[in-house]
């Protein structure tokens, strides 16, 4: 079946690979919650993560611009509380601490298709993926004109380039894309992978979350 | 392979084993479409002898004197593989192979019989169109080796049609005909034994001059990285356009990824349509159209188009038509305008869209009108919509007339004359995919396909088109 790898584990390793990411940590406890947030400076994000979980919105799973050490232990106690109650046996590792993060949200994904072989996907992302199906699809690997095409072919295109507040380098974006395809043509043992949501602001391109299945 | 695919498609002489007197055979259909109309040597073959369609015919491939260029074949599927050895040692350049029953049915026999046959092929390099086809068409050389005759009355042109389905070639044909689509070559694939959409694409655009661009209807693949593959190595050189069937959008619910369960198969096959430079289209009217655009009038450099209508409401549907695929109204210039208004009483709208209602009984005006503003820096393509009324029945005549001794248009323009049938029909064809002009049925006909020939040109020059859906 291969394995799966989420959350923290995703985004340290695709930094490791050379991709901007939000910093992020996994804390198990309240008192590791508090200490890593107080690590990487506030606000911070916490994140529910678990194997069984895909939509850690539905599941009430994500507290964001929590800005002291009070606030963050308030949310680690909720999301577990609600993550407990709502899914009785399922497995959690714990809770991600990570960096605020800010901007246009876009999802960048994989899959391994049994004709076409690995496909990449750009869309808009965070809670409108599901929604809005804004999506575009290339085969791997891509070409920079296809990298801005998929930007391009996106109905919220014009949202991306003209966000309120201020512009976003678009060409950064592509170099992002081309660097995700160029990952997945030196992994071909990556077989289907999200990243979502990936924030883009002025201040760049950077992971938020992942999970990458291989095998 | 491509010289033998050029010997395939215009042979010297072609056989035409099960050939037949008999209605009921597929055999005698195709002699049908051979006889009188091909001008290379046919040779019958039928193991009852005599004469078929008033040829001696010969009672085995073996027995023909002198080469066979091209072999049809319409026997029953268990003599196939026998056939196919009779080619091979006859040195046949290739094979049409019309019998169905492989692995196209159910029972798994006919995938095996496939597998057999394709290694026989493979033995002699004898290239195979289908099984499973009516055939081809190659108009450019006047060779009609398919089962209906009446494709011959396809005017001889630029577009060459690969479809996966016999019963599409029949439905774009037979719009041809009707519609005056002019094409090279005709197609089905069948079965795709060793003759696919990639061995094809290659052919057309390096070794068939007479293709200028290249229409191909898709249903699935096994492996369309072949193909787009293919297609992307061919990138810029003729226009590739596609109809693909199957449009379910539909990913895989199973996936416990965001990405997989969102990636339908058709919205993978338009992103990679794409990639290859090929443009989809989204209807087989659709694919003529473009095609025939593509084949008559030169790429728009952009997307602004001037409107000329001889009534107003036509020339105001085809406006709205414009926007929702990414196609503007251009403005003229004061220039142009300044000649239009010297050619037009003030009488009628004569900015964009322009009602040339006032000099509708003066061909020499409208030419002038259509010349300006083809002459307009800001304008990148024209629709030209006329329709008829008893009173400028001599209209279509006297553009005729002017256009015999004009230049061709350095700009597309796409026209709808629209009469009855019988009273414009001289001079629409006349007018037809000459200089520059493209004749379609509707104004938002003409606009679709005025959008695709810039879509075409910023897929040969790699310029981005926003607006790409429809």
């Amino acid at each position: 079946m291969g394995s799966l790898m989420l959350s923290v584990d995703a985004v340290t390793f695709l930094e490791k690979e050379g991709f901007p990411v939000l910093r992020s940590l996994l804390a198990a406890t309240e008192d590791e919650a508090a200490a890593r947030a107080a690590e990487i400076g506030f606000p911070v994000t916490l994140k529910l993560s678990s194997p069984d979980v895909i939509h850690k919105t539905e599941a009430d799973g994500i507290r964001v611009a929590l800005r002291d050490a009070a606030e963050v232990r308030q949310a680690f106690r909720e999301i577990v509380g609600s993550f407990t109650t709502g899914n009785p046996g399922k497995g959690l590792d714990g809770v991600m601490v990570q960096e605020q993060g800010s901007g246009a949200e876009v999802i960048v994904g994989m899959l391994t298709d049994a004709q076409f072989g690995p496909v990449l996907m750009c869309g808009l992302g965070g809670i409108f993926v599901e929604a809005m199906k804004d999506v575009t699809f290339r085969l791997v690997p891509i070409e920079r004109r296809d990298a801005r095409e998929m930007l391009e072919e996106l109905k919220g295109y014009g949202a991306l380039r003209n966000p309120r507040k201020g512009p976003i380098d678009l060409a950064e974006v592509e170099d992002f894309l081309l660097g995700v395809s160029a990952f997945l043509r030196d992994h071909p043992e990556v077989r289907e992978m999200d990243l979502n949501p990936v924030f883009i602001s002025t201040r760049g391109v950077r992971i938020c979350d992942a999970r990458i299945k291989t095998g | 392979m491509n010289e033998k695919l050029s010997r395939l498609f215009s042979p010297g002489s072609v056989a035409v084993i099960g050939a037949s007197n008999s209605f009921d055979k597929l055999g005698y259909h195709v002699m049908k479409s051979l006889v009188g109309n091909y001008r290379g040597r046919i040779f019958p073959v039928n193991p009852k002898g005599g004469k078929v369609w008033d040829i001696s015919s010969y009672p085995s491939l073996e027995s023909i004197p002198g080469d066979v260029d091209l072999a049809v074949i319409a026997v029953p599927a268990g003599m196939v593989a026998g056939t196919l050895h009779a080619c091979g040692r006859k040195n046949v350049s290739g094979v049409v192979l019309i019998t169905a029953g492989f692995k196209e049915i159910e029972d798994p026999g006919g995938a095996s019989l496939e597998g057999e046959i394709r290694d026989i092929a493979g033995q002699y390099g004898l290239p195979i169109i289908g099984p499973n086809t009516f055939g081809f068409v190659n108009l450019s050389s006047s060779v009609n080796a398919s089962f209906t005759s009446e494709f011959s009355r396809i005017e001889k042109g630029g577009v060459a049609l690969v479809s996966q389905s016999g019963g599409i070639c029949h439905l774009c044909g037979f719009l041809a005909i009707e519609q005056r689509v002019a094409m090279s070559k005709l197609m089905s694939l069948g079965n795709r034994c060793n003759v696919d959409f990639p061995e094809l694409l290659t052919y057309l655009v390096d070794h068939d001059d007479s293709t200028k661009v290249i229409a191909l209807y898709i249903e699935g693949l096994d492996e369309p990285r072949k193909l787009l593959d293919a297609a992307r190595a061919l990138q810029g050189r003729k226009p590739i356009v596609a109809l693909k069937a199957g449009k379910s959008e539909k990913g895989d619910s199973a996936s416990r990824f965001h990405t997989g369960s969102l990636a339908g198969s058709h919205a993978i096959w338009k992103g990679a349509l794409r990639q290859a430079g090929i443009l989809e289209v989204a209807t087989a009217e659709e694919l003529l159209d473009t095609a025939k655009a593509i084949d008559s009038c030169p790429l728009p450099r952009g997307g602004r188009v001037a409107v000329l209508s001889g009534q107003a409401g036509p020339g105001m549907i085809a406006s709205d038509a414009l926007e929702p695929c990414g196609l503007t109204l251009s403005r003229f210039s004061e220039e142009t305008q300044r000649r239009i208004n010297d050619l037009l009483p003030p009488i009628a709208i004569r900015t964009n869209p322009v009602d040339m209602g006032p000099a509708w009984y003066n061909p020499r005006n409208i030419i002038e009108i259509l010349r300006a503003v083809l002459d307009d820096e800001g304008t990148d393509g024209v629709i030209f919509l006329a329709m008829y009324a008893s009173a400028n029945l001599r209209l279509a005549d006297g553009m005729v007339e002017h256009m015999k001794t004009a230049d061709p248009f350095g700009k597309p323009v796409i026209a709808c004359f629209t009469a009855p049938p019988g009273i414009w029909d001289g001079p629409i064809g006349a007018l037809d995919r000459k200089k520059g002009i493209a004749i379609l049925p509707t104004p938002e006909r003409a606009a679709r396909a005025m959008a695709n020939l810039w879509r075409v040109n910023a897929l040969v020059n790699g310029k981005g088109v926003k607006t790409w859906d429809h």
